[in-house]
């Protein structure tokens, strides 16, 4: 049986917030506590392609193990408890308390180690690059070295290639790339094309959606506890990108003269630069 | 059933209309075959509807007129469309070698006309774009439904649409002042400006509603309103039954508070929305109230003072509801998104309303939902809110997603969307309620149409006979077509 650790993040959905909204508070963050909760993209891919190697074919009938790791309060469990209704195996949830980690790699990188090494024992570990917020795509680099794990980026699609092994594909420059890799390693899931998570039935969650979820707290992973207090970066200020359109009404009498005013003054000299 | 064939009503077309406003590329006639009621037939490009002879483009009254006056000579189906939002098959061509008639071109604001508040329009103008132009001059129409972004007047008229802020503005019905339509001889009739009269019948109601079975509207006007959004005021509550939340909207509106907004959640729908204050299993109640300050202040406390006599409501953080209020409409982008998880997940959400008095709606909630979660297969949500309250009663919005499983595309509206609305109809029809409140009867739910109206059936079907007696007029909307 493979074992595969599948850490996530849910994240408020910035796109529900409004201009307005992205005003700095004076820790220099944005409040976001007001806005809906959502999977992290990227690893709403990694447990969907979790999901998937289980499907059709011969590679079906490999057997996985997934257990699913978030770091996050009580709003977290609703998350958990749908991966529980997909039949994830195991469910665990790290408390965080008052701790902020949403722009600490560093932390969130060697929970997930020591949680790896201690409790999960893997062969995989399946997580997304990066999230909306923190959005500095090295948690699983970092994890991937504190672990001594290899670490395959930009990962787009998986399949089992054998009982121990995953075919991986990813984004490279210019290509595609797609290799077997052998367990252990850090799979870090990229910009995949449409990996919207499953949705379990009613009857799957009734059935399934009561599985406990382990509830740790930071505490229990000494290591990432220690890094809190000693924030390797400091955050000095912030500025918002400058994002201004402007348009221009073209005006003449017909679409043909409407047309040749926009390829002659607006087209024209950049289709020459191409 | 049309005397003439396909291509002499093409041809018969740009005789009215010239070439340019009679398109008969294949893939626009497919898409115009259908609306979203069949929205996984959208999703998968299978069209399994008849598909029309031509769609037009109508600039004027009077081309509508003599568009109309060709296909009642010739008996050729007309399908009225100005938007392309409607959801319950209004729009779906039903017959073969229709004609769908646009009017989105008729887009003309024709007056603003401030001292009487009332603004008369084109048939095709986006009420996005109405509200938008309105509200940047301090007024506002007050209707706001959830396909705002996508609806034009003739059509949120067409199908007595309601918005999100009826329960102080009311529905489109309210809202209407006058009218112009054309009927299928080519008669055009307009019904003029007033603000109430008692000459017989009120008229405008056998326009206002009629889905594009009896008339084509072409021009309308409706009340407006002073906007006033910074006297907006927010509440919101979590609780734990529905029951509660029905008795605390009834006392709410028995007690003739108007509030904008007065909503009520169950866990299911709600989780979608507010699970990030509300716990599982937490029903959701949300009011708004606006208008002069001294109103939306002294309603705001009114309804505060109800809510406080039930123990079980926890008042939530107001901001809660600010952010939600102002993401409340669906536009292309969200269409499109929902198109591609559609497609990814092969799970599609789905939405009926109906409605039903304070001694009848729970129910109704509660049976038809207790149904869906046995009947039907593959359900992966089922719950509702309502949205619209009267003194007499509210709607329910039962809202439903399933996983399509083992199912070809056009399959589907059978296996899963067709027995949700019919399980839905039935609860309706035992408990005494009506079995559409604001979406339109359309194609979808027709076939219900004797159990809706009971003895009064022979109204409309005169109405019918008597304004369509050629039967060219959208047909199986309403009405169903026999088979």
């Amino acid at each position: 049986m493979m074992k595969l650790l599948l850490p996530f993040s849910i994240t408020p959905d910035l796109e529900a917030l409004s201009e307005e909204d992205w005003a700095l508070q004076p820790d220099l963050k944005v409040d976001t506590s007001f806005t809906p909760l959502d999977w992290n993209s990227f690893d709403e891919s990694a447990l969907e392609m979790s999901l998937k190697l289980s499907d059709n074919g011969a590679a079906g009938s490999f057997c996985f193990y997934r257990c699913a790791l978030t770091v996050g309060g009580m709003p977290s469990d609703r998350f958990l408890k749908t991966l529980a209704a997909l039949k994830f195996d195991e469910l665990v949830r790290v408390d965080p308390g008052d701790a902020d980690l949403r722009f600490r790699p560093e932390v969130v990188a060697r929970l997930i180690a020591d949680f790896a090494q201690t409790q999960a024992h893997p062969d995989f570990i399946l997580m997304g690059r990066q999230t909306q917020v923190g959005d500095n795509a090295c948690t699983p680099l970092l994890t991937a070295e504190l672990l001594g794990w290899p670490c395959v980026t930009q990962v787009t699609a998986l399949e089992s290639a054998d009982e121990h092994r995953l075919r991986v594909t990813g984004a490279v420059d210019g290509g595609t790339s797609v290799q077997t890799v052998s367990a252990p390693c850090v799979l870090s899931i990229g910009d995949a094309p449409c990996t919207y998570l499953r949705v379990p039935t009613l009857k799957d969650k009734m059935a399934y959606g009561k599985k406990p979820i382990t509830l740790l707290k930071l505490s229990d992973f000494p290591g990432a506890e220690a890094l809190l207090s000693s924030p390797n970066a400091e955050l000095r200020s912030l500025a918002p990108i400058r994002k201004e359109r402007e348009g221009v009404l073209i005006e003449a009498d017909t679409p043909e003269e409407k047309a040749e005013i926009l390829y002659r003054d607006y087209l024209k000299g950049r289709l020459n630069r191409l | 059933m049309a005397l003439i064939e396909r291509q002499s009503i093409v041809e018969g077309l740009i005789r009215i209309l010239g070439k340019e406003n009679v398109i008969t590329d294949e893939q626009v006639l497919k898409e115009s075959s259908l609306d979203r009621y069949r929205k996984y037939e959208q999703v998968c490009e299978v069209y399994t509807q008849p598909i029309p002879a031509a769609v037009v483009y109508v600039h004027s009254t009077e081309e509508v007129a003599d568009v109309l006056k060709f296909a009642n000579e010739y008996q050729i189906n007309i399908v009225p469309r100005t938007g392309h939002s409607a959801i319950e098959g209004g729009l779906e061509t039903a017959l073969e070698n229709s004609i769908v008639v646009d009017g989105s071109q008729m887009n003309k604001v024709l007056k603003v006309d401030q001292y009487n508040m009332q603004v008369t329009c084109q048939c095709g103008v986006p009420l996005q774009d109405l509200d938008d132009m309105l509200r940047e001059q301090g007024y506002t129409t007050g209707h706001s439904p959830q396909s705002k972004p996508l609806a034009q007047m003739g059509g949120l008229v067409a199908t007595r649409s309601i918005g999100q802020f009826s329960t102080l503005y009311g529905g489109i019905e309210d809202m209407v002042v006058g009218l112009e339509a054309v009927f299928p001889n080519g008669k055009i009739c307009r019904i003029k400006n007033v603000p109430r009269r008692s000459v017989g019948p009120d008229i405008r109601n056998i326009i206002i509603g009629n889905e594009g079975a009896l008339c084509y509207i072409t021009e309308v006007t409706v009340k407006i309103f002073k906007y006033r959004p910074e006297n907006n005021q927010f509440m919101g509550y979590t609780l734990d039954n529905m029951k509660t939340g029905f008795e605390v909207l009834r006392e709410v509106m028995v007690e003739g508070y108007k509030p904008s907004i007065a909503r009520l959640y169950d866990p299911a729908d709600g989780a979608m929305s507010f699970s990030h204050f509300a716990a599982p299993g937490k029903c959701v109640l949300i009011f708004t109230t606006e208008g002069p300050a001294a109103i939306a202040e002294a309603t705001a406390a009114g309804i505060k003072e109800i809510v406080a006599r039930y123990d079980e409501c926890e008042a939530v953080d107001p901001k809660y509801i600010e952010k939600w209020f102002s993401h409340l409409n669906w536009g292309p982008e969200q269409i499109a998104q929902e198109r591609e998880e559609i497609r990814a997940t092969q799970n599609i959400g789905i939405t009926t309303e109906v409605s039903g008095c304070w001694d009848c709606i729970y129910e109704i909630y509660d049976t038809a939902r207790r149904r869906i979660m046995e009947e039907v297969p593959d359900i992966t949500l089922i719950g509702g809110h309502s949205s619209h309250s009267y003194i007499n009663g509210t709607n329910m919005y039962f809202v439903y997603y399933y996983n399509i499983v083992d199912c070809p595309p056009e399959e589907e509206i059978n296996k899963y969307h067709n027995l949700i609305n019919r399980i839905i109809c039935e609860q309706v029809v035992q408990y005494g309620g009506s079995i559409a409140h604001h979406h339109g009867l359309g194609k979808a739910r027709a076939h219900y149409v004797h159990e809706e109206y009971g003895s009064s059936f022979y109204m409309l079907d005169t109405l019918k006979k008597a304004f369509d007696p050629n039967g060219i007029m959208n047909m199986g909307t309403l009405i169903p077509l026999r088979k």
